[in-house]
């Protein structure tokens, strides 16, 4: 199988990388272009990454003793998801979110329950990643400071903004296309402003290409909305250099390992290359990317999910070979679930067993060199650079999101990945090949397949909550975001900073923001 | 409306995980379905409404939540309440989620990584349902009889193998069909990809062991196996030689004896494994074994011998969880040609489409406690014979004479009822008396293991 159509050798030798040059191509780790690593040998962060692991479930509560076990294990870092309302921006007493409040991550709808959720965390030592809508998601986190005293200057951690592919893949939240670009400009601006330690942008292509996409698909996209991006916050007037640094990309990774590494140490290449000569960025913080990684809950199964935990361990094992700056590694019952307890111990003892025992952080970079890797590199590199400069060429990025463009694309990406499987092309163990009797596939399988209900208590204290409110504040807060959205340039997010504080609702707030856009506030209206 | 079926596809409530949706649309349409996108954030209502407007045969509904459950009710109701089947997958599907689900009425399930040859299979009864009306019944949700099991076939390529595989696969199971003919059998195996074509002589003792080889690398299991394989040489004693009794035999007995030896010697090595084996198996027999054939002496001594072995297998299999049932099938196959060509349509009672819901329940789960008996299914009737027996005995003092015995036996007769007069091709217009028959009659002619 060649995923990404790269045509694989049976042995590399020296002349497959004649034309590399050392300083030009690779440059050592620390060094422009990046392409050895963002660090350089005994620099800060050097040679480790921050652990941390998705989580997220139930009410902002239950989620909080879910981060604070897992900093109790040993996590830097927490990765925070929402249930699906919470994704698309509803609230939880909302007629058609009940039966998943809680179920697939956390709920989460006003100020109080950012300040739930973080209760304890030491904010200022560790990282927070939010899986979440972003200018929402930023928001929370700066109100909830302001709350508990925590300076939001001191703030760390990374917000996904995906204003060209969110509605399409499993992020919908009813907001047409240049409202969710104005979101995601105003809150990168106010972030950078605000919160300047904080990844304001984080690039995620994870979630675009765990529907089948191939490592070339999967880089082209996220350089394409890299790209529009920037561009249009350089058209704003704000210096390349005042956001770039605190742009990250999370990338996926799935099993061929080699392609993966090589396509880190190709994009890490690619994007400094880009920032320098395109985007005239002079900052070396602006060229050399953070990467991170989510390994790939598609290369998981259902069918015996403990060979999951083998998948975790050697791709968590080849990302600390490509030096990513943080990892999380989808779970033994990422087939089923958000991670459970016993799945978010197995996962962070797996980066904790090969941080400790492998001493693959000892060296910088310990594949440069290869002829086998740097030729792959150069190779994606080359790929991925053609796919972004072909799709530029079709036409106006924003209206190949309208036109369902990238749709398409992800459309194709599930249904070669599914074919390639019921095929045998793509040997999946358990699942087209050395598979099992479902009597003998029992280990770790109660475990995986266990679950619990809809936190109705939590939709109940949110209804509480909603009617003994100061309701001329909340609609007063509310008719100034619709004001904000309705009138062009203005900014979005001390609207929605201030409708928080005002104790309204995030559903409440993009209903006011739809309604600036002369829609229905509640996009099932008409359901 | 579209020929092969026309589907709605989404996925409900606030289950955002649209590409499998989309994936699924894909299939569909591949293979012939009709599809109506409708993406995500559907209501039951919506999907039903837009089922009933574009007179779709089935909802499709793609989950990766768990919210799924809070609707499930709601949504078989609306679907049925306008006649469209409900067919519910997604990655997130335990098998218990799936029997959940069946349970509360959902037509069909699919959990990670369905075959989209069983998908599509299921989906083509379905629609076949849909389109008898038979969604809107009340027993619209019964799931299959042979939900996900696995049973080989043999003899399958036409008549009542045929007839038998399709049953199976519409009841939810999915078949290793052999065959002799293997044209026949891949042009069943190509209208039905539930259905996996496996050629080959049964008599030759390799055969048995790769279909049993077959079903497990295929499907992963093996839950049953009908022996229907059957070849005839009629003929009176006085006109068939040895050759055809022997070809008759290895077919019937040899062909029957090897698929019930390599079957067992599977669950077998499973139960000693201590995995719970509830498998099944279905010999045939004929009125003929039971009670012989005019003009048919090979063919009967044949298939009595497959009710000795029969009742012997189950006696022996029970222990490994095995039931050995045998059954004797009335229908017009090319081993009943004298019963000439029938009404061609669902009502003949000699179809042998209606003589497969018998063999299907014998190798389902339903029939678990049913072993080692012959049942006679077909024209109008069901039937379930006994063996022999005595009908009269005495005493057989030591040192008796010959006519000693003479008399006994005399005795023996004449106060035992009339024996069973032997059964012979009568049916008006369609056959001559083979006795008559002598020099020109049909002796010699094989008829292939169909």
């Amino acid at each position: 199988v060649e995923p990404a159509g790269v045509p694989p050798r049976l042995v590399y030798r020296p002349h497959d990388v004649a034309s590399l040059d050392y300083e030009r191509d690779l440059g050592d780790p620390g060094e422009f272009p990046f392409t050895r690593g963002r660090r350089g040998p005994g620099q800060n962060g050097a040679g480790a990454w921050i652990h941390r692991e998705l989580s997220g479930e139930g009410s902002p509560q239950r989620s909080n003793r879910q981060f604070h076990e897992l900093l109790a294990h040993g996590a830097l870092g927490v990765d925070v998801i929402g249930d699906t309302p919470t994704m698309a921006a509803l609230d939880p007493d909302h007629p058609m979110c009940a039966p998943a409040v809680g179920t697939g991550g956390v709920s989460l709808c006003r100020k109080q329950d950012f300040v739930e959720l973080f209760d304890g965390i030491p904010l200022d030592r560790i990282t927070a990643s939010h899986s979440l809508p972003a200018a929402f998601a930023l928001a929370g986190q700066y109100t909830a400071a302001g709350a508990t005293g925590v300076d939001p200057a001191v703030l760390r951690g990374s917000a996904i903004q995906s204003p060209l592919f969110g509605e399409d893949c499993s992020y919908a939240t009813f907001m047409p296309f240049h409202l969710r670009m104005r979101l995601c400009l105003d809150s990168i601006a106010f972030s950078t402003r605000e919160m300047p330690r904080f990844h304001a942008y984080l690039e995620d292509t994870y979630f675009i290409s765990d529907g089948g996409l191939d490592v070339v698909e999967e880089m082209a996209l996220g350089f394409v909305e890299i790209r529009e991006v920037t561009r249009r916050l350089v058209a704003r007037g704000l210096p390349v250099d005042a956001f770039a640094p605190r742009i990250a990309i999370l990338v996926n990774c799935r099993m061929d390992l080699f392609e993966e590494i090589a396509k880190i140490r190709a994009i890490r290449r690619l994007y400094a290359r880009m920032m320098r000569d395109e985007f005239g960025a002079q900052d070396p913080r602006s060229l050399a990317t953070n990467v991170a990684v989510h390994t790939s809950g598609l290369t998981l199964t259902a069918a015996q999910p403990i060979n999951n935990v083998v998948r975790g361990a050697v791709q968590a094992l080849a990302m600390a070979m490509a030096g990513v700056q943080g990892l999380e590694i989808s779970t033994f019952d990422e087939a089923f679930r958000t991670p459970s307890h016993a799945a978010h111990v197995v996962a962070m003892r797996t980066q904790q067993v090969i941080a400790e025992e492998t001493g693959v952080g000892r060296v910088a970079d310990p594949l440069g060199g290869s002829w086998y890797v740097e030729s792959l590199t150069d190779e994606l590199e080359r790929r991925i650079d053609a796919e972004v400069r072909r799709i530029e060429a079709i036409g106006d990025v924003g209206e190949l999101v309208e036109a369902g463009f990238f749709r398409e694309l992800f459309l194709k990406g599930m249904d070669r990945h599914a074919q390639a499987v019921q095929t045998g092309a793509q040997r999946v163990v358990g699942v087209n090949c050395h598979v099992m009797p479902p009597a003998e596939d029992t280990l770790l399988r109660d475990v995986a397949e266990e679950r619990f209900e809809a936190d109705g208590d939590h939709v109940e204290r949110i209804r509480r909550w909603r009617t003994a409110r100061d309701g001329p504040r909340v609609e007063s807060a509310l008719a100034a975001a619709q004001e904000a959205a309705a009138t062009p340039d203005a900014d979005l997010m001390p609207a929605i900073v201030g409708a928080l504080e005002d104790d309204c609702s995030i559903g409440e707030i993009a209903g006011a923001l739809r309604a600036g856009y002369g829609l229905d506030p509640d996009p099932f209206a008409a359901a | 409306m579209s020929q092969r079926g026309r589907i709605v596809v989404g996925t409900l409530g606030l289950d955002q995980h649209e590409v499998g949706a989309m994936a699924v649309a894909q299939l569909l349409m591949r293979h012939g379905f009709e599809v109506v996108y409708l993406g995500r954030f559907n209501t039951p209502a919506r999907l039903a409404a837009v089922a009933e407007q574009e007179d779709a045969d089935v909802v499709g509904v793609s989950v990766h939540s768990w919210e799924l459950a809070a609707y499930t009710g709601e949504l078989v109701d609306a679907c049925h309440a306008v006649g469209a089947a409900v067919v519910v997958g997604g990655s997130v599907l335990t098998e218990a989620d799936e029997r959940a689900l069946r349970s509360r009425g959902v037509d069909a399930t699919f959990g990670p990584y369905a075959r989209d040859d069983l998908i599509v299979a299921r989906l083509d009864e379905l629609v076949a349902r849909t389109r008898t009306g038979a969604i809107a019944a009340p027993d619209g949700g019964d799931e299959g009889a042979l939900a996900g099991r696995v049973v080989i076939v043999t003899g399958a390529a036409r008549g009542l193998g045929a007839a038998y595989a399709e049953r199976l696969v519409r009841e939810g199971g999915a078949v290793v069909a052999n065959d002799l003919d293997a044209d026949e059998l891949h042009e069943l195996a190509d209208d039905d990809r539930a259905i996996v074509a496996a050629p080959g002589d049964i008599a030759d003792p390799t055969t048995a062991p790769e279909l049993v080889a077959a079903a497990l690398s295929r499907f992963g299991r093996l839950d049953a196996i009908i022996a229907n394989a059957g070849a005839l040489r009629s003929g009176t004693l006085l006109r068939i030689g040895p050759d055809d009794l022997d070809a008759v035999y290895a077919v019937h007995v040899r062909g029957t004896f090897l698929i019930l030896q390599a079957a067992a010697r599977h669950w077998r090595v499973e139960a000693k494994a201590g995995h719970p084996v509830a498998a099944a198996a279905l010999t045939t027999t004929s009125s003929a074994g039971l009670f012989g054939f005019l003009g048919e002496s090979a063919y009967s001594a044949a298939k009595a011998a497959v009710i000795a072995l029969t009742v012997v297998a189950a006696e022996e299999l029970a222990r490994y969880g095995v039931t050995v049932n045998a059954i004797a099938p009335s229908a017009r196959t090319r081993l009943t040609a004298w019963l000439g060509d029938g009404p061609a349509n669902a009502e003949d009672p000699y179809a042998p489409a209606h003589v497969a819901p018998a063999a299907a329940w014998l190798v389902s789960a339903a029939a678990r406690d049913v072993t080692g008996r012959v049942f006679e299914v077909g024209g109008d009737g069901l039937a379930i014979a006994d063996g022999w027996r005595s009908a009269g005995s005495t005493a057989l003092p030591r040192g008796a004479s010959v006519g000693d015995v003479g008399e006994r036996l005399r005795r023996l007769v004449a106060e035992a009822p009339a024996p069973r007069p032997i059964l012979r091709a009568d049916v008006p217009g369609q056959a001559r008396d083979p006795l008559e028959d002598e020099t020109t009659g049909r002796g010699g002619t094989l008829t292939a293991a169909p």
